[in-house]
């Protein structure tokens, strides 16, 4: 939800309530004061009527307003008002009058005083009420949703694009995050913690950079004067023992020199060191690696199928594409059975493959795992650097084993 | 062809120094940046191996020079770091070709000489052995004067082995050098078997020798029979 259109929504919903509220409160206040201000006119208009009778000894009747009647007996009772509604032969309704009933004693006679005052209705008093509390509401509403707007078009752009500016940020390209200052501040502290934060995570970004790259070349130089000298001592005249036992020295040694430089790899991916490309034809790219891998296919016999429905297109670094398929590929080869077959499927936002294999392998996601490898030769980091690269790239793997084990890659919505 | 050789790690350079010696090559070494700057601007080479990590300098600076003073020489960049930004730049720069550590003497071999090739026989170079001849410029094969047909792998396969003769090449060293890092990932290289067996017979149904031996089934030279 935008903080404007929480802030306005706040707003409205308290104007609301306020407005609600005191246009209750304001409903009883009004009829008090109404009821009151009609009681004192009754009151006086009695005291006029008394003084008219007193004077002229006329007795004015005219209903409903004023009806006095000559009484013989002077009850005890009180004066007292009461609400009560009487036809209005006008409109031909009842409406509600205040009605004032008192007895007096007048040059001896004894008179009954009823005076009536018409008040409002309440409906209309509701309406009213009802009418200026819905103007009131709007207007108020509008000028702070005008306010509002304002505001939000002069001291929220700055803010606007400072959070663009750290949207786009991005270790690899090495650059500061440029933040506008906006003389508030609240957003200036926000700023310069900003600042502080992407500094010190691109300096520790720099080092780790740094550090995989030497870790790689301090392991790397020792492990290239071994397999050259070994090399050299290949070539010279050797039984078939120290042959093999110098071969077998070489193919560890770059099972070694492989296993480095997958690890540096998975933190250089982890890092997002690798930076896309453009958009990638996962169809295009499968056929050029079936090419690729057609001797590996034909010399375990296997059969390989593709079926293409619809292109999935990918935005990822060409490099960790070749990689993905590269391992994705050798994994279906290297797990499979002889004279077995592998099946693709590319659709719109999914990638299925699908080897033969040993059925009591690996049955969950653990196989993603570092260093699970099953009946492979390998390090088990293939699967691992597999999933590394979906998870960099808002890509999902699952990995299912019913007959045949396969590997969907999906687009993660 | 003289060539210069820059690497800081000193038993790198004797062993790289050794092989080239032996393939006859003429060496000149240089362990660091200042003696490398200084051969460079003083002597001429046909190529220069160069490691970009030196202890006194980038070797990246040194590709500048080289590009100043030897406009004449191919240059192969040596590295540890398995880093595409290094790649690019030294490519940008200049340089030819792009190592990266560890890699075989016979890798290197076919790359120093497929960079002297491209830089002094204007790609063109006819390599024989006996009855054998490969003219790299039209990348066709002759036995006894009679073209040969070849696919593009088996083509690979023979130019490597007649770079590398009297060479012990593992099957795994010929498996890198033709599908490159896509086969790093294989559990085994049969798959070789069928593109040598190929060769052989192709080579053979010509009037040809068999030169490529097998070696205790795990690695194969070219050599006189």
């Amino acid at each position: 939800m935008k903080f404007l259109y929480k802030i306005n929504r706040n707003h409205l919903i308290l104007f609301t309530a306020i407005l609600l509220i005191s246009s209750v409160a304001g409903f009883y206040i009004l009829h008090h004061i109404i009821l009151n201000a009609t009681k004192e006119s009754l009151v006086e208009k009695e005291t006029l009527l008394i003084k008219q009778i007193n004077e002229t000894g006329e007795i004015p009747n005219l209903y409903p307003v004023i009806e006095v009647k000559k009484i013989d007996q002077l009850s005890d009772e009180e004066p007292e008002f009461k609400e009560i509604l009487i036809q209005n032969d006008v409109e031909g309704e009842l409406e509600p009058y205040l009605e004032y009933s008192n007895h007096v004693k007048i040059n001896d006679s004894l008179y009954s005083i009823k005076l009536r005052q018409s008040i409002f209705e309440n409906e209309d008093l509701v309406i009213i009420l009802a009418l200026s509390l819905f103007l009131i509401i709007s207007v108020s509403f509008g000028v702070s949703f005008f306010i509002s707007k304002k505001i939000n078009k002069t001291i929220w752009t700055d803010f606007e694009s400072n959070l663009r500016a750290i949207e786009r940020f991005n270790f690899s390209d090495n650059k500061k995050i440029e933040l506008l200052e906006s003389n508030i501040e609240e957003f200036d502290r926000l700023n310069r913690v900003i600042n502080v934060l992407t500094e010190k995570l691109i300096a520790d970004y720099l080092s780790l950079k740094e550090f995989t790259e030497t870790a790689s070349h301090e392991i790397q130089t020792p492990l290239s004067v071994a397999l050259m000298n070994l090399d050299e001592a290949l070539q010279m005249d050797l039984n078939e023992e120290a042959f093999k036992k110098i071969l077998t020295s070489i193919n560890a040694l770059k099972r070694l020199s492989a296993l480095n430089q997958s690890l540096i790899l998975l933190t250089k991916i982890e890092n997002r060191q690798f930076k896309a490309d453009g958009d990638l034809s996962l169809n295009d790219l499968i056929s050029r690696k079936l090419q690729e891998f057609s001797p590996l296919f034909e010399s375990k016999e296997l059969d390989v199928e593709l079926k293409y429905e619809q292109d999935f297109i990918l935005k990822m670094n060409d490099q960790l594409a070749d990689l993905l398929f590269n391992n994705l590929l050798s994994n279906a080869i290297n797990h499979n059975l002889k004279g077995g077959s592998i099946q693709l499927v590319i659709r719109q936002a999914e990638l299925i493959i699908c080897n033969t294999g040993d059925p009591n392998s690996l049955t969950d996601d653990t196989i993603f795992d570092r260093f699970t490898r099953g009946n492979s030769k390998s390090f088990g980091l293939g699967l691992a650097i597999v999933r590394k690269i979906c998870e960099t790239h808002h890509l999902e793997i699952h990995y299912t084993n019913d007959k045949l084990h396969c590997f969907t890659i999906s687009k993660d919505f | 062809m003289k060539l210069l050789i820059i690497e800081d790690e000193i038993e790198l350079l004797i062993s790289i120094n050794n092989y080239l010696v032996r393939e006859n090559y003429i060496c000149e070494l240089a362990e660091n940046f200042r003696k490398a700057e200084e051969k460079l601007t003083i002597h001429e080479y046909d190529a220069v191996l160069l490691d970009i990590t030196l202890p006194d300098g980038s070797g990246l600076e040194l590709l500048k020079t080289i590009k100043k003073f030897q406009l004449k020489a191919g240059v192969i960049i040596i590295s540890a770091k398995n880093s595409l930004d290094d790649k690019i730049n030294g490519l940008d720069l200049g340089a030819d070709d792009y190592m990266t550590k560890p890699f075989q003497l016979s890798e290197l071999n076919s790359r120093v000489k497929a960079v002297l090739r491209r830089r002094h026989f204007n790609g063109t170079n006819i390599i024989t052995f006996r009855e054998l001849s490969i003219n790299t410029d039209g990348k066709s094969v002759t036995v006894h004067g009679n073209e040969l047909t070849l696919t593009p792998k088996e083509y690979d396969l023979l130019l490597y082995f007649m770079i590398n003769k009297n060479r012990v090449l593992t099957k795994e060293v010929i498996a890198e050098h033709l599908w490159a890092d896509n086969i790093e990932m294989a559990d085994n290289f049969d798959f070789i078997y069928t593109h040598l067996n190929n060769l052989r017979n192709k080579i053979n149904r010509a009037g040809g020798t068999n030169y490529i031996k097998t070696i205790y089934g795990m690695g194969y030279k070219f050599s006189e029979p």
